[in-house]
């Protein structure tokens, strides 16, 4: 830290960043007067977070870039000879490859969106980088913006409301089934912003669809802390699966806020992959769910390194049979933490929700804490949890070693399998690169 | 092929094994008798190399090299395969996968030739192809993971196959054709050492052939034929725990 930032030096670049988004993005005004909003709520929000200190917080907005990262990458020999090796040893191609160094990425904000997608908008699929949808859509972007969150929750949400920039819009019309996953990746290097996409989803009545979020692979990133925010809403009998993937390098910071409402008989699977190193990734989603209706929430942790988790996930049951399930497999490794602390309120009759949370813990320095939360307001919820956490078994290592297995492979296969279970809604193509990486990893090769 | 040579084994610092003596030549069928506690699952896990029973004296040697420092990995390269006695759950690891793996590690095969032979070996016992994308031992029973252990022996074609008590908590239909796979490795040149408490297991076999060791308190008390097996059947141990002096 060089020098001292005010709250006042904060909010005049705050300012300046907001005037310049209105003007780049051509937004209609509402959308500008909301970033305000943002801005005003900043100083007076509270700031809670359990590593950043509000110092720190002022310090990344006068200053988002991460020292050290290439300025300009132009071909993968820019690339720290790490990353480098890593890629190849994942055997990622060559065109991938650059987009993960961010080489095939545009440098304005927006998502990549195709000729194929066009074809679907016709059928009632809207999918858009979420600024054009502000500009395309603003009845209905400003009837789904920032409903599910409160300005002055935080000053990570007052922070966001201002400077918000990227993100997706996606908009799947009554009765369609999308029939292929929709992998959506999208990276900013503007170096200037920070990055805070935003997402909306809106699944109206009788839809079906699989969003797939981010890489598997690290990403080369030049900003330390991210700030998404995804708002979606499920109407009824709107089936939907959300499936993040994160691999962050070690000095990324994030703070995913993820709110939805799930109404009747929908259903919403929303899993989350999380490999890498971060330092921080703390989120606490909070799932609305209405009669009959169901929300999953299961998250996949492969934690190296100083990685640092702390997993909420508030679930309102709130119609009658409503039910959730909060699920979470970890693999801790080296000086990794994770933190659970899943809460489902049961709100109505017939309710059902249950939280599991299962550990391997890979070293002595790897930490696990887990802080389930039941509420029932009402006699007759089914609400339930449970918790293992623990090393490999011995019997388990040696009955594969006696196979003729060295203790990496049969380490390597013990991991895979205790994350299989969960794995189940992962496509193919990523769910053999997250197989790799958990192999590299428990071969100390990453 | 196997000798172990006055082997003491500790498991946490409480004495199991009291100077075992035990030779098996190459082809031959050995069994082990004795009453619960007697030290037979050591002497098996020890041989293979289980990493919590320490071996306080003696050696075990196999084809003429020392292997009590070894890991269990590279004893099973060697020729050394444990049937165990009650095989572990793995989770989320498909049998299909682990022995593929296995197969590629230990004969050097590649993944579609050693799925290939697994599922034609599984039907002898019983898997189905499917059975197979099970995970390894979760949820079966003592029948399926007993014949799982000799599926695995059938795939490895060990030089010695080690057999704890193959025959506990087996259905009736499953001991005949455990009981049958066993004979069949044995004529194909497998060498023996079988754990058991029963002579059932034993099927058909020529009792001349066999070697049977009657183990008490961490030591075999008793070497013999075939007959001993229906000697034990019959009016167990304390006859012959009485005649040794043990």
């Amino acid at each position: 830290m060089t020098e001292t930032i005010t709250m006042r030096d904060a909010k005049e670049i705050i300012r300046m960043q907001i005037e310049e988004l209105a003007r780049r993005n051509r937004e209609p005004e509402w959308m500008t007067r909301l970033r305000y909003k943002g801005l005003e709520a900043f100083e007076r929000a509270p700031h809670r977070d359990p590593v950043i200190s509000e110092e720190e917080l002022l310090q990344f907005i006068a200053k988002p870039e991460v020292e050290g990262i290439p300025e300009k990458i132009e071909s993968l020999d820019d690339l720290p000879p790490e990353m480098k090796a890593l890629l190849d040893k994942l055997g990622i191609d060559e065109v991938e490859q650059k987009y993960l160094a961010g080489l095939a990425v545009q440098t304005d904000t927006g998502v990549i969106y195709n000729q194929f997608l066009k074809e679907w908008e016709k059928k009632g699929l809207i999918v858009l980088p979420t600024e054009e949808a502000v500009r395309k859509y603003p009845d209905i972007v400003k009837q789904h913006f920032l409903r599910l969150f409160r300005v002055d929750e935080s000053k990570l949400t007052a922070y966001h409301t201002a400077i918000w920039n990227g993100g997706i819009f996606l908009h799947v019309k009554e009765g369609l089934k999308v029939p292929f996953p929709l992998h959506l990746f999208f990276l900013i290097q503007e170096s200037a912003l920070a990055q805070a996409p935003h997402i909306i989803i809106i699944a109206e009545k009788n839809t079906e669809f699989h969003l797939i979020e981010g890489c598997t692979s690290p990403v080369l990133t030049r900003h330390s802390l991210h700030l998404d925010m995804t708002e979606a809403y499920f109407h009824e009998n709107a089936r939907g699966q959300l499936t993040v993937l994160q691999n962050w390098p070690e000095y990324v910071h994030t703070r995913p806020m993820t709110r939805a409402k799930i109404g009747k008989n929908a259903r919403f699977i929303n899993t989350t992959v999380t490999l890498g190193s971060g330092k921080s990734n703390i989120g606490d989603p909070h799932y609305w769910v209405d009669e009959k209706g169901y929300v999953e929430l299961n998250g996949i942790l492969l934690g190296q390194k100083d990685f640092y988790i702390d997993l909420g996930g508030r679930m309102f049951l709130q119609g009658r049979g409503a039910a959730g399930i909060n699920a979470s497999k970890a693999v801790i490794m080296d000086e990794s933490t994770v933190i659970t602390r899943g809460v489902i309120t049961a709100e109505a009759p017939k309710t059902k929700g249950h939280i599991s949370c299962d550990a391997l813990l890979m070293s002595d320095k790897a930490v696990m804490e887990t802080y389930p939360g039941l509420v029932s307001k009402v006699d007759d919820a089914e609400l339930s949890h449970e918790a293992a956490i623990g090393k490999i078994r011995e019997e388990e290592l040696f009955y594969l070693m006696s196979r003729g297995l060295d203790e990496e492979k049969a380490t390597q296969l013990i991991v895979k399998g205790f994350l299989e279970p969960m794995l189940k809604d992962i496509p193919m193509e990523f769910l053999v690169e997250i197989r790799k990486i958990i192999e590299l990893a428990v071969s100390g090769g990453m | 092929m196997l000798k172990v040579e006055n082997l003491h084994v500790s498991v946490e610092d409480r004495e199991i094994l009291k100077g075992v003596d035990l030779s098996v030549g190459s082809g031959e069928f050995h069994v082990i008798m004795g009453p619960n506690g007697s030290g037979k699952s050591t002497l098996a896990l020890t041989i293979a190399g289980h990493p919590k029973y320490e071996v306080t004296d003696g050696r075990i040697l196999f084809e003429g090299d020392e292997i009590q420092e070894l890991g269990p990995d590279e004893r099973a390269r060697k020729g050394i395969l444990l049937a165990f006695q009650v095989p572990p759950e793995v989770e989320g690891v498909k049998i299909i996968e682990f022995l593929q793996h296995v197969l590629i590690e230990l004969k050097g095969m590649d993944p579609v030739e050693a799925y290939d032979l697994i599922v034609e070996k599984a039907k002898e016992l019983w898997f189905r192809e499917e059975d197979l994308h099970r995970y390894l031992n979760v949820g079966f029973s003592g029948g399926e993971r007993k014949r799982l252990e000799l599926l695995q022996a059938i795939l490895i074609e060990p030089k010695l196959l080690i057999l704890d008590e193959p025959d506990s908590g087996v259905d009736v239909d499953s001991l005949s054709v455990i009981s049958r796979k066993i004979e069949e490795l044995h004529r194909k040149g497998t060498a023996i050492l079988l754990i058991t408490h029963y002579g059932r297991i034993l099927g058909h076999l020529d009792r001349e052939k066999l070697r049977v060791h009657v183990m008490k308190d961490g030591k075999i008390v008793k070497t013999g034929s075939g007959e001993l097996v229906d000697r034990i059947d019959r009016e167990g141990f304390a006859g012959i725990f009485e005649e040794v002096g043990a």
